[in-house]
């Protein structure tokens, strides 16, 4: 069992090698193996330069020796063995680090602008680079949750969702660098921890702690929608404090036991919604009913959908980061559950360009970048912040932000070779 | 060897014989090496004194042999029949050398012995035919004519005498030779011999019968060759027959035929022997299976202990005693002496004396059975494990709080009391630093701090989820908040609710309790009414529809203790007339209208309908901290501070169910889960636990309680650790407050 047979492969037509069969030492580890790699591509072509290699078998990465691997896996050593292997990933490194004035609760980011909530009532706007852009204040109560909506041109729309029930929809000119309510939404009766914007821009979907979520339209009108309550007091009070035109939602989708504490849209037409009635549920928006149901055991904190694997990461109050396959009919399907935070899993993000790549925050302190084919570790630990992750981000660009209760924002650049992405 | 054991040498010889031989024998003594030093040292000395007599003997030989003829033939006829004998090659080589020796002396003998054995053969030889005469054994009438009477060897005539005598002459010899009688006629030759005397006696003795020889002994004694010894060499020299080797037909075909036989059923086995004939009935073997044991009351002889260490003859040094337990020993009593004996060490067992108290021990042994009254005990095998009802596994149990999830810190000093709104969003507490904060659960967020102006003793979120109100205990007064956390809608109906009473407050003023609204800056803290109490308060609770307020101030003298305080109506009484104790909890029920009063010993339930007390629990318990009614509420939980928590099950009796005893310290607060099965309970010594303990509807079947886990993370300061325990309203978690001025969640 000193030797094994292997065969090479890989996608990245770079560093193909030849598709032979290779003995190799059984109890070679990643490091062996790609010191292999690089010998042939060395012998193949002069001018190669040394590349770290990550090998998978099986679609496992290797971590231990390949023996131990394919021992734990139960692979036959008796046939050649496949293996795959990626350039391997650099460890992400912290850019940039944006002060806040208090707790950062939620991060939405394009490929130029951040947008981040915070606990001290304002969202901002930040350049990519790090350079703080504008203070958009005027709630009443801590922003819980932010989205962009859309750009068009120099002026964008962005939302804010806060815990003073309402949400309002902002337009932020970046050239004048002004920024205006033009609506907003009320309906909600708790606070409003969730927001999300569907594909289009046109309507977004927010999740409250009154356990319903509502369908509101994006597009900013001059017309304030009519207030279905009795004129009263209270309202009139709260009528000269208000910011833009009132917007009333167009659907309200009932059915969570509990407080809603996320959403997102999968396609145009379907909305996921997490809550802590430990269950997550799809709805269809046309006909505004639920479609599915996946229970889980615990509280959950957080969901992503990766268009590219069709999967939902959904994060919870015990330590699990699980992966469900939204489509799936028959109650809860977890595929795969990714185990190495020690705190309640606050926010996970699938990468936008990467099939297996996912970014996990957690209460303790620790964000970490996951590749669902190595569940048993992630990848790496982004251990920047010095207190609670609450919120994390992956751009299209490639950049990762993070946001917690240290009052720092970090930005990280993951430096995986454009190749890699997009598989 | 054999020669020198058994010569009859003459001496002279001997000395020569006897030395060369002890000579050699003693070289191959050497040779062998199977004597010892001493006898070949004694033999060395023999040759050193032989070989001088030897060269001496040789020398003297020449002269000494013609006297010894007889003697050497006797020898070599004695070497012969050793010669024969011998097998061993020892013997032969002696022997063999004994026959050189002979020979070389035989030659010397020849001469004179050939003379002796002619002269005797010419005599002796009585087959062959008088050679004098030819004619051989013929009748010599026919020579009668004839004047010869035969022939010699050389042919010539033999002549006969000449007849010169006659019968006269004959008669005249027999009267006148005295030698007649012995002169014999030789017919062949025709001479007359006269024999000597030897030769009659010789013909005398024949005639007698007897041997010719004198010197034959006929009664020699006889020398068994063959005898019962046992002898190291062989009777016979036979070689062993051919048959010996080979395999004997006549047996092989007396086996077949055994065999065949024994086939065929012929031949049976020999039957073996009954095993029990001839045993010997064993009766100590198993005494209780005895004959005595199939009596009913048969009650078996207790057995001795069988010998231990202490009774070996060498027992191991830690069984001997030392001077100080010997002297013990010797002072205690026969009777309490834990062993009846001193153990006693000896080399060996052949020095252990005979016990002197032998026949002492056996009569006592013999009193005691006889005397010693039995007793027929039912003994019962229950295996211990059975005793122990069968518990669910903690696991089995689940969902309930395992892990420290989120700490909420900012309090200064501890942390008295915790309430969660009836949502589960908000979190409130109150402090000895004077402020009550309000959390937000899932981020640990301090969203609000409200000075009150004192240590808070007790917090209370009202249950009514249309309201959103909290009473605060700080010293004598109770203040009711209104965060102002909520919705617009449950905003508007608290303030509704406060509003209301407004009207109706100033009539009720003159009691001991006074409704103060507030103004300013504390009403825009959100504290909207002031309860002044007349003494420090140290609980408040709220009725589960959460217009009622109840607040206990502890206090032995007074019957005003416990007020019951209406909030939409600004009025407040005193329930009891009579102080039965000092107070220190009192709950609502969450459904009937019944009162739960806790004071030191016991819990009293009233009914506050029909204004009289139901029922009485006995806590067996010094002083009972805290208590909490099951969302059922048939069932009570009250901690104490001697450590105990115990389950009331109200239709069940009025002592506790169960007592639980886990915790070290003094019991803090208790609490259930208002939808989960679980409770709690926090301790001094700085932890929580959590039971499981499931009510079940049907009201045979009791409460199952199964302690499933204990959580720990509050520091001990001032001996204080945990001090409020209260259970998420959904979720199963668990929120503590420590004296450490943390609030921990655990889920």
């Amino acid at each position: 069992m000193s030797q094994l047979q292997a065969r090479f492969f890989t996608e990245n037509k770079r560093y193909v090698v030849d598709d032979v069969p290779f003995s190799i030492p059984a109890a070679s580890e990643v490091l062996e193996l790609s010191n292999v790699i690089n010998k042939l591509l060395e012998a193949k072509n002069a001018s190669h330069s040394k590349v770290e290699f990550d090998f998978l078998v099986r679609g496992q990465f290797l971590r231990t020796s390949l023996a131990t691997h394919m021992e734990t896996e139960g692979i036959s050593t008796e046939d050649v063995v496949e293996i795959e292997y990626v350039e391997r990933i650099t460890a992400p490194e912290a850019e940039e680090c944006m002060m806040h004035d208090d707790w950062i609760s939620a991060v939405d980011a394009d490929a130029e602008w951040i947008l981040t909530g915070s606990y001290d009532k304002t969202a901002r706007i930040w350049s990519v680079e790090g350079k703080a852009v504008i203070t958009v204040a005027g709630h009443t109560e801590v922003v819980k949750d932010v989205a962009w909506v859309k750009r068009d041109g120099l002026t964008s729309l962005l939302l804010t969702a806060s815990l003073d029930q309402t949400l309002l929809l902002w337009e932020w000119n970046s050239e004048q660098n002004k920024v205006k309510a033009r609506h907003c939404c009320r309906g909600h009766t708790a606070s409003v921890d969730a927001v999300a914007t569907d594909p289009t821009g046109s309507r977004f979907c927010s999740g409250s702690w009154d356990k319903m979520l509502k369908i509101w339209s994006a597009v900013p009108t001059d017309e304030a929608d009519e207030v279905g309550e009795p004129a009263d007091r209270p309202r009139k009070k709260q009528k000269t404090q208000q910011l833009g035109l009132t917007r009333t939602p167009l659907m309200t989708l009932s059915g969570h036991n509990e407080a809603v504490s996320s959403v997102l849209w999968t396609d145009s037409e379907e909305v996921c919604s997490a809550s802590w009635d430990h269950t997550i549920r799809i709805w269809d928006i046309e006909t505004g009913g639920m479609k599915t149901t996946l229970t889980g055991s615990k509280v959950f904190n957080c969901i992503s959908y990766s268009p590219l694997c069709r999967r939902l990461a959904s994060g919870s109050t015990d330590r699990h980061i699980r992966l469900w396959d939204p489509r799936t009919k028959d109650g809860s399907l977890v595929q795969l559950s990714l185990t190495s935070h020690t705190g309640w899993v606050t926010a996970v993000k699938w990468a936008p360009s990467h099939e297996y790549q996912l970014v996990s925050g957690s209460l303790d302190n620790l964000v970490k970048l996951w590749d669902t084919r190595s569940c048993k570790a992630p990848l790496y630990d982004l251990a920047a912040h010095e207190d609670k992750v609450f919120c994390v981000d992956w751009t299209e660009s490639g950049l990762m932000l993070s946001g917690g209760a240290d009052n720092k924002l970090y930005t990280y650049r993951c430096s995986a070779g454009p190749t890699d992405a997009g598989a | 060897m054999l020669s020198q054991c058994c010569t009859p040498y003459a001496p002279t010889c001997c000395t020569m014989e006897e030395s060369s031989s002890s000579m050699r024998s003693s070289e191959q003594k050497e040779e062998m090496k199977k004597v010892s030093e001493k006898t070949v040292k004694k033999r060395s000395k023999e040759e050193e004194d032989a070989e001088p007599d030897e060269v001496f003997n040789f020398k003297c030989t020449e002269k000494e042999e013609e006297e010894e003829d007889v003697t050497d033939s006797e020898d070599s006829v004695f070497s012969g029949l050793e010669d024969s004998l011998s097998d061993s090659a020892d013997d032969d080589d002696d022997d063999d050398d004994d026959d050189d020796e002979d020979q070389k002396v035989e030659p010397e003998q020849t001469p004179q012995e050939g003379a002796a054995q002619e002269d005797e053969y010419k005599q002796d030889s009585s087959d062959e035919e008088d050679i004098r005469n030819t004619v051989g054994n013929i009748p010599m009438e026919w020579y009668k004519d004839f004047p010869h009477i035969g022939y010699n060897l050389d042919g010539k005539k033999i002549y006969k005498p000449i007849r010169n005598k006659d019968e006269l002459d004959e008669f005249l010899d027999k009267m006148e030779d005295p030698n007649y009688w012995r002169t014999v006629h030789d017919k062949q030759t025709g001479s007359d011999i006269v024999l000597s005397d030897e030769q009659v006696e010789l013909v005398k003795r024949l005639q007698r019968g007897q041997f010719g020889d004198v010197n034959f002994n006929e009664y020699q004694p006889q020398v068994e060759f063959f005898s019962e010894d046992l002898m190291i060499h062989p009777v016979t020299n036979r070689p062993a027959d051919k048959r010996s080797f080979i395999p004997s037909l006549i047996e092989k075909e007396k086996v077949s035929k055994l065999v065949h036989a024994i086939k065929m059923g012929w031949i049976k086995p020999r039957r073996t022997e009954d095993a029990s004939r001839g045993s010997y009935y064993d009766l100590w073997a198993n005494e209780d299976s005895s004959i005595l044991a199939n009596h009913k009351m048969h009650l078996p002889a207790p057995k001795i202990p069988l010998p231990g260490h202490q009774e070996s003859y060498n027992p191991p040094p830690e069984y001997l005693f030392t001077d100080e337990e010997r002297a013990l020993w010797e002072q205690q009593d026969v009777s309490d002496r834990k062993l009846p004996f001193v153990p006693r060490k000896f080399s060996s067992l052949r020095q252990v004396p005979s016990f002197p108290r032998f026949l002492h021990e056996r009569f006592e042994r013999c009193l005691d059975l006889y005397l010693c009254p039995r007793q027929r005990k039912m003994r019962v095998n229950v295996n211990p494990d059975d005793l122990i009802p069968k518990l669910p596994k903690p696991k089995d149990l689940q969902p309930f709080p395992t892990t420290q999830s989120l700490v909420y810190r900012g309090h200064s000093g501890l942390v008295r009391s915790i309430s969660v709104s009836p949502s589960g969003q908000w979190l409130a507490s109150g402090s000895d630093d004077g402020s009550v904060r309000f959390w937000e659960v899932c981020s640990s967020r301090c969203m609000r701090t409200v000075q009150v102006g004192g240590a808070v003793k007790s917090i209370a979120w009202n249950p009514n989820p249309l309201v959103s109100l909290l009473a605060v205990a700080q010293d004598s007064v109770v203040l009711i908040l209104s965060p102002s956390l909520a919705d617009r809608q449950v905003l508007l109906s608290t303030e509704q609710l406060l509003s209301d009473q407004w009207e109706a407050e100033s009539a009720e003023e003159d009691g001991p309790v006074k409704w103060i609204n507030l103004e300013g800056e504390e009403l825009s803290q959100g504290i909207r009414i002031k309860i002044q109490h007349p003494k420090a308060v140290h609980q408040v609770t709220w009725h589960a529809k959460g217009d009622y307020l109840a607040s206990v101030m502890p206090d032995h003298s007074s019957h005003l203790q416990v007020f019951i305080h209406q909030v939409s109506r600004r009025r407040s009484q005193n329930p009891f007339r009579k102080s039965k104790g000092l107070v220190q909890c009192v709950s609502f029920h969450p459904v009937r209208p019944y009162f739960f009063v806790g004071t030191q010993r016991s819990v009293r339930i009233y009914n506050l309908v029909k204004q009289e007390m139901t029922k009485k629990l006995q806590a067996n318990s010094k002083w009972i901290s805290s208590m909490a009614v099951h969302p059922g509420g048939d069932h009570v939980i009250c901690g104490s501070y001697d450590c105990r928590l115990s389950w009331f099950d109200l239709d069940l009796s009025t002592k506790p169910y169960k007592m639980l005893r886990h915790h070290k310290k003094a019991v803090r607060g208790v609490a259930y889960h208002r939808l989960y099965p679980l409770f709690a309970s926090a301790s001094d010594d700085g932890s929580v636990i959590v039971c499981h303990g499931t009510v079940y509807s049907d009201l045979l079947q009791n409460p199952l309680i199964v302690p499933v886990k204990v959580l720990r993370g509050h520091v001990i300061t001032h001996d204080l650790g945990v001090l409020d325990v209260t259970f998420h309203p959904t979720q199963p978690w668990i929120f503590s407050s420590g004296a450490d001025g943390t609030i921990r969640l655990f889920t």
